[in-house]
């Protein structure tokens, strides 16, 4: 059964439609996340799900049941908001407490509670302090705790690590996960970073504009985009321009004269295309011929940027308006070129998404 | 089994809790704002002599030299008095932002005290030294010196400017603090001097708060009853006059009184709508990330400067210093004897103890209601931005800009009769005092509300405490300081009320201000300075709680 179920959802603020006929099923026990740039209808999203917005139309459905017109506090849910929304005046202790106060737990129970959800969180033994005495890290623990110890249908994450250092995001992000997993709570999680969208959850919905742009696991919208907006939003893409043309050899000629050889386009001759090709699908070729089933491009090295392990060589090929990105291991010669060297880059057509350029829907 | 009752009953849903709040504000509005109001405006259109509806009354205004000229000196005064203001809070705002002096910490108390004792203290205390049996003048004559006359205009702009200035001082003080300094130093680098940086940058980006404390002082001298009345003599303003029309001995004119309520009002509005226009058209708002420098005194200025900020306090301050000496001085009549006793105390614990009970009682019950009501307007003006609330917002300016005289003329017009019949009881002068000083409450509520993040209140509801309760267990404890700064300056403000208390009190409701007033005019200047010592003492004593409670500049300037 479903833990939560969105029917034909609508929400306009004043003549501008935040959300425009969304349905959406979450499972139990998913770690659900909600992914897109800001103004897309996410946040908006989340917020009708808590219950501080109100849909225009369509249903919402939470544990099978109709939730539309529950106040906010009566949903049960937990949310962990972006700014952390720590109470500023209670105890770490006090403020694990609130929703246990609320429902009216007995001291004994409210005690051991808390001290469970810190330990969860790993903050065993700061029930004294007071948050102006924490990091920021060690705040949203705190609200995650707070939230988690209710023991609620679902959990909600506004953003919760935007507000936080680097190395503290990647530490907190994978303690989410792990006691989500623990818990098996069904989770919602907003936010507009890609690579923390793949890396917590079991499924992701790319959203754009208050729509849908692909529904579906991490690998899935990642190695098989639904359209260019994917393609673009999440990871790198390279494009290229082209047109469908299966009057020469092949089926795409490419804007820079290349012709390749996709049987299994879905569009019609004359279409205009949008190439895509991830980093990680160029490679860059050594001076002697293209190895068979390579296409090449010529261009001339802009910046090599080292990352560690990968390097990121940027390169600029006449007649492609971005500069295009190479990723190649950085004990490779080529992540040694120096700046203004030519260099040729190939690619196998078959590693390439295709989009139609006037839609933008994936077209192979 | 919530969810499944919730949502059976989907299409009666009432309005929520804050809904009805702010209707309920919108109404204890209509009632004691709107409807007093209302009463006077209507009562101006009705002639004094036909008693028929038209413009009668205005042509008797405008008509008479009479009349125009208390228009006149209403303007002349406050035009000056806020002319004076700004050339003391001006230097005195440049000086305390840019240089450092011996006691620069203290200044912003001293400040504040000639800001919250009323002017009316301030005008008996001038009485004393400049009046006719005035110290000074006495001495003075006594080596054949005559002073310039301190009753009419001079004294009524010397009084209001020295208890207004701080208003300019505060908002000013305040901006140049705001500036970057950055800015100063781009322009420095450009090659200006620093007196063409101050003229070409500093000056203009202090330029709306130097608006908005010229109108606010501009308001202050014109709403002042208690400084013309007692130093106005045969100099009558409009605050003044509208009240003797409306409360002569010989038959009151509440027509004509109401007219010239309106006049006085019409004013009041007009400079508020030029000052909101002005404001919006020139808006810098500007947030320092660091503080201008703090400049070294050169030569004269390091006798001048501290000089000037030192002489303003202790010539805005003296009338205290004045007041709490006589009032240990054994008096007969007016005139003040050489040796100290309580006698002042003991006659005044003797005549007026029922005024000073009132007193404690009157603002004790109006500031119990303007906490109340202020915390739960001010919460809700800045949380709930709907068409409502914003009236609610709108409306509340109207009791800050309506002087108190034209308040309790309208109370009276209004309240005379059921369904409200409370004209000459308690209840009156407290609804006065709480709907005059709940803006005060309101907007330091709000300023502390915009300071606490929405998600805070949000994370609350959603753990499962309903917004009443939300309200109660997070806002009212982080806007506590708020609600305590409010207060404090509500209470000051309340305790010292004199213009709308003196058209609405009686025998039996006198208060702290009214007996010192009626003191002065009686001649009996011994216990009018124990009563107002006692004002006085009320007052610092809140001051000093304001300032441990670090309350801000922006409380006191609304």
């Amino acid at each position: 059964m479903a833990a939560i179920g969105i029917v034909g959802l609508v929400k306009r603020f004043g003549a501008v439609t935040a959300i425009e006929a969304l349905d959406l099923e979450v499972g139990a026990g998913e770690f659900f996340t909600l992914l897109g740039p800001s103004g897309c209808g996410k946040t908006t999203l989340l917020r009708i799900i808590a219950g501080f917005e109100r849909q225009n139309a369509g249903d919402l459905q939470v544990g099978g049941r109709l939730a539309n017109d529950i106040p906010a506090h009566q949903r049960d849910m937990g949310m962990v908001f972006q700014n952390y929304a720590i109470f500023p005046h209670m105890s770490v202790f006090d403020n694990v407490a609130y929703g246990l106060r609320q429902r009216r737990f007995n001291r004994g129970e409210i005690g051991a509670k808390v001290s469970r959800a810190l330990d969860l969180v790993r903050l065993g033994g700061y029930e004294r302090r007071f948050p102006d005495q924490l990091s920021g890290g060690q705040k949203q623990r705190v609200v995650l705790a707070r939230a988690l110890v209710i023991e609620p249908q679902v959990l909600l994450m506004d953003e919760p690590l935007s507000a936080l250092d680097a190395k503290v995001r990647v530490g907190l992000r994978r303690d989410i996960r792990l006691v989500q997993q623990e818990l098996g709570i069904t989770t919602l999680y907003v936010t507009h970073d890609q690579e923390e969208a793949l890396v917590v959850s079991d499924r992701i919905m790319v959203m754009e504009a208050g729509e849908i742009r692909q529904l579906g696991s991490p690998r899935e919208v990642y190695e098989d985009p639904a359209n260019l907006f994917v393609a673009t939003f999440i990871g790198t893409s390279n494009l290229l321009d082209g047109r469908v043309d299966r009057s020469g050899g092949g089926s795409v000629a490419l804007a820079l004269g290349a012709r390749l050889d996709l049987p299994d386009l879905q569009a019609a001759d004359g279409t205009e295309l949008h190439l895509a090709l991830r980093p990680e699908h160029l490679t860059v070729l050594d001076d002697g011929p293209v190895p068979e089933g390579l296409v090449a491009l010529e261009g001339i090295v802009e910046l090599v940027s080292y990352l560690g392990s990968q390097s990121r060589i940027a390169v600029r090929i006449p007649g492609v308006a971005e500069v295009v990105e190479v990723e190649a291991p950085s004990a490779a010669p080529a992540s040694a070129l120096p700046s203004g060297r030519p260099v040729r880059l190939g690619f196998r057509p078959e590693s390439a998404f295709l989009f139609a350029a006037a839609s933008g829907e994936r077209v192979r | 089994m919530a969810a499944r009752r919730k949502v059976a009953s989907a299409g009666l849903r009432l309005p929520d809790l804050w809904t009805v709040l702010t209707l309920a504000a919108l109404a204890v509005l209509a009632i004691f704002v709107l409807w007093p109001l209302a009463n006077v405006f209507t009562a101006s259109f009705y002639g004094e002599f036909s008693g028929s509806l038209g413009l009668e009354n205005y042509a008797t205004f405008f008509g008479s030299g009479y009349f125009r000229r208390a228009l006149w000196h209403s303007l002349f005064t406050s035009a000056m008095g806020t002319l004076l203001a700004l050339a003391l809070g001006l230097p005195l705002a440049v000086i305390a932002a840019r240089y450092d002096f011996v006691g620069k910490a203290a200044l912003r108390v001293l400040v504040l005290l000639s800001l919250i004792s009323p002017p009316f203290i301030g005008a008996y205390a001038w009485i004393m030294l400049l009046g006719r049996q005035g110290l000074v003048t006495q001495a003075l004559a006594g080596i054949g010196i005559g002073l310039p006359t301190i009753y009419g205009a001079p004294g009524i702009i010397l009084v209001t400017a020295l208890n207004l200035y701080p208003l300019v001082f505060l908002l000013v003080h305040g901006a140049l603090l705001r500036i970057d300094r950055s800015l100063e130093e781009a322009s420095l680098g450009l090659g200006r001097t620093r007196f063409q940086t101050f003229r070409s940058i500093t000056l203009p980006l202090t330029l709306p708060a130097m608006a908005t404390g010229a109108l606010l002082v501009f308001l202050g001298v014109l709403s002042d009853f208690g400084t013309p009345a007692l130093l106005g003599e045969n100099y009558p303003v409009l605050a003044t006059l509208a009240f003797t029309l409306f409360l002569s001995e010989i038959g009151g004119n509440p027509a004509m009184a109401s007219t010239t309520s309106v006049v006085l009002v019409t004013v009041a509005l007009v400079l508020i709508l030029l000052q909101r226009w002005v404001a919006s058209r020139r808006n810098y708002a500007t947030d320092a990330i660091n503080r201008p420098e703090i400049l070294r005194m050169a030569g004269w200025q390091r006798f001048a400067f501290p000089a000037f900020a030192w002489g303003l306090m202790a010539i805005a301050n003296l009338p205290l210093v004045i007041i709490v000496y006589t009032s240990f001085l054994e008096t007969s009549g007016p005139v003040f004897l050489q040796s100290f006793s309580l006698d002042s105390y003991r006659q005044v614990f003797h005549l007026v103890r029922g005024a000073i009970v009132n007193s404690f009682a009157f603002s004790g019950m109006a500031l119990a209601l303007i906490v109340v009501t202020g915390s739960v307007v001010g919460y809700i003006i800045s949380r709930r931005d709907t068409m409502l609330t914003r009236v609610l917002d709108t409306a509340l300016m109207i009791p800050y800009v309506i002087p108190g005289t034209v308040l309790g003329i309208g109370f009276i017009t209004a309240f005379n009769q059921p369904p409200i019949w409370i004209t000459g009881t308690v209840a009156i002068i407290v609804a006065a005092y709480f709907i005059r000083r709940l803006p005060y409450m309101v907007r330091a509520c709000a300023s502390y509300v915009y300071q606490i993040d929405r998600s805070v209140e949000e994370a609350s509801i959603n753990l499962g405490a309903p917004p009443g309760k939300t309200f109660m267990k997070i806002m009212l404890p982080l806007m506590a300081p708020g609600i305590l700064a409010g207060a404090v300056l509500a209470w000051v403000e309340v305790i010292n009320e004199l213009s709308a208390t003196v058209v609405l009190y009686t025998g039996t409701t006198s208060t702290m201000p009214i007996a010192t007033y009626s003191q002065v005019l009686a001649g009996s200047y011994g216990p009018a300075a124990a009563v107002a010592s006692l004002l006085i003492l009320a007052t610092t004593l809140s001051l000093v709680l304001f300032t441990v409670i670090g309350g801000s500049d922006r409380e006191l300037t609304v």
